[in-house]
């Protein structure tokens, strides 16, 4: 309410010129010296005029005006085999860029408004308005910050919050299989995509429960399973009885050396039918007969399920090794020595000074990490690819997480609707599992704790 | 000063990026990767060969790009993106011409006399399509492909290697204890590469009962004939013999043969100089053998004593262009060189690929040495067009909606997808018919079950 306020305040109170100035942009520039800003201003002002109003085609798709009415049915010419239909999806990213360019022009514009609001407070100071030079140096001096915000600010815009709002919009489209343009149109269906994760026939409401149900045991496990292992593995290679640390440091860090996607690929072959695992538990008589670990026709998807989690823990331990040897070593001595001087024993000082202060400082990764597995796609598309299939052609396999489930739904099967209900959902998953237990946690709670 | 570098770089690396852009589109063509170099020249003695003719330059740049079979998908996504001439399979063409097309109809007429005198009759109607209820030519037919067998010649001998039962008889013969050998293993367990007994029929009239999108028609399947639920018993006692075929493990067919745990496998020329590799000196090629149907086979009309033919799915990948590309009067030209008869010799010569030219293997002398060309060809007289061009659902339907997977239920004669059904697994006739039956299902609905 203040930011409208203030733009009121601004017109009530401003003198003529920045009244005029929000009619023209650069007006209050133009009139006290300030030309070169001033025609910026009027120069962005009349771009965006142009813009909207001749509305410039891109592959034959305007932008302006006319892609904000495009929205509405986002195209209506089906073509035919000599010409071109319309192109419903560059009349979707057109509009919601058309939507960016008005969004980055308000801006400009309230900056114009304000920047001739100013110059009445300066006038009436009876100073003298900055000269173009003076506002460059500015620039580069004190409000340096803005003229480095200014691109990251612009290229967030283009690069991170348009698209967004272009994949949230298509989750509300029918672009699928059927309706792919170029040579076919697709057009907006409200919820019916939402609607169709619970009317229990299409293929999305079959295997949404159980793909989600795997996808957070999935997380859950891998996140604990590396963490815990993890401490385990720094706590022994800290122990003062154990020799060349840094070896063995060195030796568990190959790991996070080799590129992971090389790392599992090796892995997927030592573990294949005829690889090298078979043979070792076939001669120490822990299996009978070779089996399938991760693909094949006739791996079990509990075994490929454990089979998977196993190579996520030896990927995944290095990294929290790493981390947790570097708070042992800045766990204050002083806090152990106090410990034993009270009589606390080896489990009562790890219990109660060493775990929670691992905890205290590693929550935020562990937080991250849970949100990294359940977007771990490498892990699951590189070893199993999904699979096993699910009997009765489903594109969603056993070890499918939601995000290799998505990728199949768009890459491969081109149904990018669903594909975009299932990352909307994923990111209320990720978002809500966030704010929850970050919130939550001792080290939001109790931020200034442990700290010397 | 630092500031000013800063701001320097800034600009600098904006001018560079942008300097990056722009300039004219080459005439841009896409090609199997493995022809790309072969292509390549052959367009620059075309562009000689203009200039020659026409007395000036060609107006356009040409760059060959070589692609993968994900062609048509890429182009779909991005047709103005895309080249101008594309190299696509033809059951790829539905895609492309899905509701006004993306790709455009061959119009000129002395190409469209070439195409059709030129290329076996069987392609005919796979490289046609329908938009807007009208029937256009869209494909220009420039290599042909089908399944062949490669064998192991160190187990298999050439008496043996013509059916079934002979190659089951050589991995009997070469088994002993503690090395069972098998005597196929599949390349996958897709439609494609598990079709050869579906596909197969009657050695001797070269007929089948088995009907798959007939006449482009979704409704126009059968898969309930005699001779195919005969074919079927026989394969599940293949696929069930201890030294009988297998399904393909997670240390692939490569290692299968290298190591001799298999003696042969079912795959098109692609595969070839791989299978060449790992078999190194004993590497032999048949077209697909033949197979008797024995009194446990025998049913309805077929009788025992009946000998079968493996069939294949004999495919031509073909040119399209671009609808309403820019340089749309030199593309029809340039499929004319392309499609010659010539070019087709010097293409199978250099990069291996097997002409669609329907004289090639009385005409071209390069063949006549070349086994994998020639029991290609053979199995060209038992093999059909995969019938899915016509519409992308075709496709979908046929490999995506777990159809192979139900065929591949009976082979091994396991209820994966439904043991709860009360059929039981698929020992008797009803078993497999009614399994059939759901795999026909799914060809003309998409699902085993169709809503009543």
């Amino acid at each position: 309410m203040n930011f409208f306020k203030g733009i009121i305040d601004r017109f009530k109170q401003g003198s003529t010129a920045t009244k005029l100035s929000f009619l023209v942009s650069g007006y209050g520039n133009f009139t006290r010296g300030q030309l070169i800003k001033g025609l910026i201003y009027l120069l962005i002002q009349l771009g965006f005029i142009a813009f909207m109003v001749l509305s410039p085609r891109v592959n034959d798709t305007p932008f302006g005006i006319q892609s904000l009415l495009n929205l509405q049915f986002l195209g209506t010419n089906p073509g035919d085999i000599f010409t071109n239909a319309d192109n419903s999806l560059l009349m979707l990213l057109f509009g919601v860029v058309t939507i960016g360019v008005i969004g980055l022009f308000i801006i400009n514009y309230l900056s114009n408004t304000k920047s001739s609001y100013y110059l009445d407070t300066v006038l009436a100071k009876g100073k003298k308005p900055n000269s173009f030079n003076q506002d460059l140096k500015l620039l580069l001096d004190e409000r340096f910050h803005i003229l480095l915000l200014t691109p990251s600010f612009i290229a967030a815009t283009v690069f991170t919050i348009l698209p967004t709002l272009f994949m949230i919009l298509i989750a509300f489209t029918n672009f699928d299989v059927n309706h792919q343009p170029p040579g076919q149109l697709f057009t907006w269906v409200g919820f019916q995509n939402f609607i169709d994760i619970f009317d229990g026939s299409s293929e999305i409401s079959v295997r949404f429960i159980p793909v989600l149900s795997w996808t957070l045991i999935w997380a859950v496990i891998a996140t604990f399973s590396n963490y815990f292992a993890g401490i385990l593995l720094a706590m022994l290679i800290n122990q003062k009885s154990v020799k060349i640390k840094t070896f063995w440091r060195t030796v568990f860090v190959l790991t996070i050396a080799t590129p992971q996607f090389i790392s599992l690929l090796a892995v997927r072959n030592l573990l294949s039918l005829d690889g090298p695992i078979n043979q070792l538990f076939l001669s120490l008589g822990l299996i009978s007969e070779k089996m399938e670990f991760l693909t094949g026709a006739t791996v079990d998807a509990n075994v490929a399920r454990t089979s998977i989690l196993f190579i996520n823990l030896w990927v995944g331990i290095p990294y929290t090794m790493l981390m947790t040897s570097g708070i042992l070593m800045n766990i204050p001595k002083d806090l152990y020595e106090a410990a034993t001087v009270d009589g606390a024993n080896r489990s009562t000082i790890f219990f109660k000074i060493t775990l929670p202060y691992i905890i205290f400082v590693t929550t935020p990764y562990l937080i991250t990490s849970f949100i990294g597995n359940i977007t771990s796609f490498n892990i699951i598309y590189l070893l199993t690819g999904g699979g096993p299939a699910v009997p009765g052609g489903y594109i969603a396999g056993q070890t499918d997480l939601l995000v290799t489930w998505l990728y199949k739904l768009t890459v491969e099967q081109n149904n990018y609707n669903l594909g975009s209900v299932i990352g909307i959902i994923t990111f209320i998953l990720t978002a809500t599992g966030t704010l929850i237990t970050y919130r939550r946690s001792k080290t939001y709670k109790e931020e200034e704790a442990f700290q010397a | 000063m630092n500031k000013k570098i800063l701001m320097l770089a800034f600009s600098a690396t904006a001018i560079v990026t942008l300097a990056g852009c722009g300039g004219p589109k080459p005439l841009l063509i896409w090609v199997g990767t493995e022809s790309e170099a072969f292509y390549k020249t052959v367009m620059e003695e075309y562009v000689a060969a203009y200039e020659v003719e026409n007395g000036e330059k060609f107006p356009h740049a040409i760059r060959v790009v070589g692609t993968d079979a994900t062609a048509a998908a890429k182009f779909v996504q991005d047709p103005e993106a895309g080249a101008d001439i594309l190299q696509i399979p033809h059951d790829n063409l539905g895609k492309l011409i899905a509701g006004s097309s993306v790709i455009g109809p061959i119009t000129d007429e002395t190409l469209l006399e070439a195409i059709y005198e030129n290329s076996p009759e069987s392609f005919h109607e796979v490289i046609k399509g329908s938009v807007g209820g009208t029937e256009y030519t869209f494909g220009v037919p420039i290599i042909a492909q089908s399944l062949v067998l490669y064998y192991n010649k160190k187990f298999v001998n050439e008496t043996q290697v013509q059916t079934w039962e002979g190659l089951l008889e050589a991995a009997r013969n070469a088994s002993s204890v503690g090395d069972v050998k098998q005597a196929m293993m599949l390349v996958g367990e897709d439609g494609y590469n598990n079709s050869f007994l579906l596909l197969g029929m009657d050695a001797t009239t070269k007929e089948s009962s088995l009907r798959l999108y007939e006449n482009k028609d979704i409704t126009d399947n059968y898969a309930l004939g005699d001779d195919t639920v005969a074919r079927m018993k026989w394969g599940q006692r293949f696929f069930t013999d201890p030294n009988g075929a297998v399904r393909p493990t997670s240390s692939g067919w490569q290692v299968a043969l290298k190591d001799e745990f298999v003696l042969s496998t079912i795959s098109g020329a692609w595969h070839g100089k791989a299978i060449q590799t790992a078999l190194g000196s004993n590497y032999g090629v048949a077209r697909l053998p033949q197979f008797t149907i024995t009194e446990a086979d025998a049913y309805g009309t077929v009788t025992a004593g009946t000998v079968m033919q493996s069939g294949t799915f004999a495919d031509t990948k073909m040119l399209v262009m671009k609808k309403n590309s820019p340089k749309a009067e030199f593309l029809q030209d340039i499929l004319l060189h392309l499609s010659s008869p010539e070019i087709q010799e010097a293409s199978f010569v250099d990069a291996d690929n097997l002409p669609a030219y329907k004289n090639a293997a009385v005409e071209f002398e390069s063949m006549a040495t070349n086994d994998l060309a020639k029991k290609q060809i053979e199995m060209f007289e038992f093999g059909r067009p995969q019938p899915f061009g016509a519409s992308a659902v075709f496709n979908f339907y046929y490999y995506s909606k777990g159809a192979p997977a139900l065929l591949m239920e009976i082979l091994i004669n396991q209820d994966v997808s439904s043991p709860a059904d009360g059929i039981g697994d698929f020992s008797t006739n009803a078993a497999i018919l009614a399994q059939l039956q759901k795999i026909q299902n799914i060809w003309i609905t998409g699902n085993a079950t169709p809503p009543a």
